[in-house]
């Protein structure tokens, strides 16, 4: 018994230690290559953001993605008050647009978008490999879940929300379960739950897309705050060629 | 009788000096600083109710924090909105002592306007959607397509020009930087746009080429400003009649009833104009305030960087004005140089001598080449802030002039705050009508999202009977049908000549208000019966008066005023003690004369006046000089004037000078304080003189 008790205890720590950086990579790939589409995408979001005596932020927006051209552009569509904002992703720039102003503004990485705790990442594409070091974090249980966690740090040179992320991905099926955001000091600022992934056969890529159907995000410096963000429904059809310029968002309003 | 021994007595003891002059010196002390403290508070009381307070403010007894008009500890206060501003406004212009109740609210937004080749790139998108009927924009659309082809001409040259100057950076750059700290995409975005080849083809697809300067060539100047703008929303037609110290100093008033923005004039110069153009008129103050650029630190702070940050200036000239400015520059320095830049920095190159000289050259040659303010007179400002609910709002509202407050223009506190009509204020706050809730609340409805707490979320999202992985349908989404057209935009002109009627503006909901009084000194008064009524009438209203709404700002007088108590209560308790010990002493060495004064007849009653006299004459003459003393610089004050020594200390005295008033209350309190010091201080010793026995005084002969 001693022996088989060992022996867990020998391979538990070879599979936590087998985790080399290598591996690390190619895992943030995997997970990034599911959630890209060789095509374009479009989905519509509902987002709800609870703040302690604040009456509820509700919106709802639609999200079209180009990923082989790392474009994308936010839409929207209620309540009629925010109907035609929108927010548009041109390479480095990131783009808001108010219909009731006119007006284009140049934005961050670091803007709430629709006055929720959401920022442009949790709409776009993933970039993890691109953007983030990983480093091995250890194993943990999430529930009746068991997670690799993985420790990022932003590569220089890349513009992000947070520098710095821990990531626990499901063993079983490389989802991402939770991630916690830090600033560049070390504060946390975001803890997310991922609580459902849903895959879809995607033409275009002739493969499964696969996209997070619901995300909740706690704030971590508000500690009474929470966003909602569901995916009502993800459509993969092709989108119009010139979508992604400030025209076509303008024209929606016009 | 007992006048003239008191008066003999005084003259002959030197210690009655001391004493006298500890008399005159808390005396003079408490006349001259309690009338400079009456009369700062005065002039305080001036600035903070003719700028923006009103004698009494009214705000939502809902509020969670307190009112305070030039913020509190934790930046801006959490008020709750005002609802029925109406019935408010009219139940209180019913009582006896109030002439005008102004609706009010106040918050801020910062403004990003921008680098300079967005401003340009922008304007040049407006011109072309103007001239493809895209755009309905007042100022474009009585164009001609001639007028609107040269405009767009005359942009295209000013962008080119930009290009130039972001060319010549970058071969800078190349020479002093490694390779690997260039970008080669920013390289050849550079080179491609800096070739006639773009610019001709630039029509055959306008917008491409546009998006390409935007996202290619504007992120490499870095020259945006955010500039923090405070506004009050007001309905400013009761504004400017109520706060009668308001004045217009460029441009015009709000047209009755319209929408509009009103810029604070002391923000306008400091924040919205040219930087250069800020630090000369800045020197060209201080050397007319007798400050020399060759001693003052801050002065040749200013010179240096107006040397080293040209710009500013330089990008905002196309190639003809550039080359118009060289000219001008060369000849006024006589220079060969033909480097905008190499010209400026030693134009700016400003000293004691030839500062007139060249704040004249520069508005007189440089400035009509330039946009002196980054917002004109008559420009739409696009103001985005956070609504209440956190989201960010933004109006587009029609800048129509400068104001100051007459005598605060160089006060920060009072020149802050600007303007605001209240509809547009009212579309910033983003206050949540029913309607606009039921339709927040009926899209909740529809999605059904269920409650996840953060304590227990792991569990109850991966906990047994979880599962995570879904197959998905594939979903259609038509957003033609999602859109309505209800965030289609408003026309700009429509909002900009729509005239509100006095209920539409006083309709809506209102953070604060103030009220003004017909007669300011019934101030308690009248504030007491508007809590009383709006507590009668359940108005949920708490009114307060504009020294406690002045938050921390309004307590400084009392401080000082605190102050003031406590050094004269501690000089007159020195006095006390000191002056009871020399009667005490006085008396000692007058026991044979007392004694002498008892056996002859003099009862107990004449000795203890006697002493309170001299102790009261004492009081009185030394006290007398010093309220005369007091009074006399007082006078002296008045006459000359207290200059301001700083732009901050303009709100405190409400102007350039404070002008102290002798106060006959304090007069009165001094005389009192005299009375009693010299009362109480004296008491002891006078009872001890009056127990001398006749018997006593001979056996200290012998």
């Amino acid at each position: 018994m001693r022996t088989l008790i060992l022996a867990v205890l020998f391979l538990t720590a070879r599979s936590a230690a087998a985790m080399e950086k290598p591996e690390l990579v190619k895992l943030l790939a995997e997970i990034d290559d599911r959630q890209r589409n060789g095509g374009d995408y479009k989905a519509l979001v509902y987002l709800e953001q609870k703040e302690k005596d604040k009456a509820d932020v509700v919106r709802e927006v639609l999200v079209y993605r180009r990923d082989a051209d790392d474009k994308l552009m936010l839409l929207f569509s209620k309540p009629k008050s925010e109907e035609g904002k929108g927010i548009l992703r041109l390479d480095k720039n990131l783009w808001t647009y108010d219909p009731g102003t006119g007006k284009w503004d140049r934005t961050t990485e670091r803007e709430r978008i629709g006055g929720t705790n959401t920022r442009r990442s949790d709409f776009d594409e993933s970039r993890l490999a691109e953007e983030f070091e990983p480093s091995f974090g250890g194993e943990e249980k999430l529930g009746k879940f068991e997670t690799v966690l993985l420790e990022l740090k932003v590569k220089e040179g890349f513009d992000v929300a947070y520098p710095v992320q821990k990531l626990w991905v499901d063993k079983a099926n490389h989802n991402i379960l939770k991630r916690q955001e830090f600033a560049l000091s070390g504060k946390l600022a975001r803890t997310s739950y991922y609580p459902k992934w849903q895959k879809l056969f995607s033409q275009s890529k002739n493969a499964e897309l696969w996209f997070p159907g619901e995300i909740r995000i706690f704030d971590e410096i508000e500690k009474s705050n929470s966003t909602l963000v569901l995916f009502k429904a993800v459509d993969l059809n092709a989108l119009d060629q010139n979508m992604f310029t400030k025209a076509w968002l303008e024209s929606k309003s016009r | 009788m007992l006048i003239q021994i008191a008066w003999r007595n005084l003259l002959a003891s030197p210690i009655n000096l001391i004493i006298g002059g500890l008399i005159l010196a808390g005396t003079f002390l408490f006349v001259v600083v309690g009338g400079l403290l009456d009369s700062l508070n005065d002039a305080m009381a001036r600035s903070v109710v003719g700028s923006v307070a009103g004698h009494i403010q009214l705000y939502s007894s809902k509020s969670k924090d307190e009112l305070a008009l030039y913020g509190g500890m934790g930046g801006d206060q959490d008020l709750s909105a005002v609802t029925e501003f109406p019935r408010i406004k009219q139940t209180l212009e019913q009582l006896d002592n109030v002439k005008e109740v102004v609706p009010m609210g106040s918050s801020g937004a910062l403004i990003t306007a921008g680098n300079i080749v967005d401003v340009t790139l922008e304007r040049l998108r407006n011109l072309y959607k103007a001239r493809e009927g895209q755009l309905d924009d007042p100022r474009l659309r009585d164009l001609s397509r001639e007028e609107l082809d040269a405009r767009i001409t005359a942009t295209r040259r000013h962008v080119r020009q930009i290009i130039r100057v972001l060319e010549a950076d970058q071969k800078k750059a190349q020479a002093i930087l490694q390779a690997e700290a260039i970008d080669p995409e920013v390289v050849a975005a550079v080179e491609r746009v800096s070739k006639d080849a773009f610019w001709h083809d630039f029509e055959k697809d306008t917008w491409g080429s546009l998006e390409f300067l935007e996202n290619k060539i504007a992120p490499q100047v870095t020259d945006a400003q955010l500039m923090f703008l405070r506004y009050l929303g007001t309905d400013l037609d009761r504004f400017q009649e109520s706060f009668d110290r308001m004045q217009i100093v460029d441009g015009t008033k709000v047209p009755k009833g319209q929408r509009g923005f009103l810029i604070a004039k002391l923000m306008y110069e400091d924040q919205m104009k040219l930087k250069n153009a800020r630090r000369l008129d800045k020197l060209k103050d201080a050397r007319a305030n007798g400050r020399l650029i060759a001693t003052d630190d801050e002065l040749k702070r200013f010179v240096k960087e107006n040397r080293a940050q040209t710009r500013d200036l330089v990008l905002q000239l196309d190639d003809l004005k550039t080359a118009e400015a060289t000219k001008r520059l060369q000849g006024y320095l006589q220079s060969t140089e033909g480097d905008l830049t190499a010209l400026l920095s030693a134009f700016f190159d400003t000293t004691d001598a030839n500062l007139e000289d060249r704040h004249r050259f520069f508005y007189e040659q440089l400035a009509p080449l330039v946009e002196l303010y980054r917002v004109r007179i008559g420009d739409t400002l696009t103001i985005k802030a956070f609504s209440k609910g956190g989201a960010i709002q933004a109006v587009n509202v029609r800048v129509y002039g400068t104001f100051a407050f007459t005598g605060l223009e160089k006060s920060p506190l009072a020149g802050g705050t600007s303007l605001m009509d209240l509809m547009s204020f009212r579309d910033l706050y983003g206050y949540l009508t029913a309607d606009k809730k039921e339709e927040l609340a009926q899209l909740q409805r529809d999605t059904g999202a269920r409650a996840v707490n953060r304590e227990n979320a792991e569990d109850a999202l991966f906990g047994e009977g979880n599962t995570v992985v879904a197959e998905a349908t594939p979903g259609i989404i038509d957003e033609d049908k999602t859109f309505t057209g209800a965030g289609r935009r408003l026309r700009e002109d429509d909002l900009v000549k729509r005239v509100y009627t006095e209920a539409e503006i006083n309709g809506g909901v209102v953070l604060n208000a103030a009220v003004m009084l017909k007669d300011a000194s019934r101030l308690s008064e009248t504030l007491a019966t508007i809590n009383a009524t709006a507590s009668a009438q359940q108005l949920e209203i708490k009114a307060v008066s504009w020294q406690q709404a002045s938050g921390i700002l309004g307590q400084v007088i009392n401080f000082f005023r605190g102050v003031l108590i406590l050094a004269v209560l501690f000089i007159f308790g020195i006095a006390m003690v000191i002056i009871n010990n020399a009667m005490m002493m006085a008396t000692i060495q007058r026991t044979q004369t007392i004694g002498t004064m008892r056996a002859i007849g003099a009862q107990r009653s004449l000795i203890l006046t006697m002493v309170l006299t001299e102790s009261g004459v004492l009081g009185m003459i030394f006290g007398g000089v010093g309220i005369l003393l007091g009074s006399a610089a007082m006078a002296w004050l008045h006459a000359k004037g207290i200059p301001a020594p700083n732009d901050v200390a303009y709100f405190f005295f409400s102007g350039p000078r404070l002008l102290p008033e002798l106060s006959t209350t304090n007069l009165v309190v001094a005389l009192v304080i005299i009375f009693l010091v010299t009362l109480l201080s004296t008491l002891f010793p006078a009872v001890i003189a009056t127990r001398i026995s006749p018997l006593r005084a001979m056996q200290a002969d012998e």
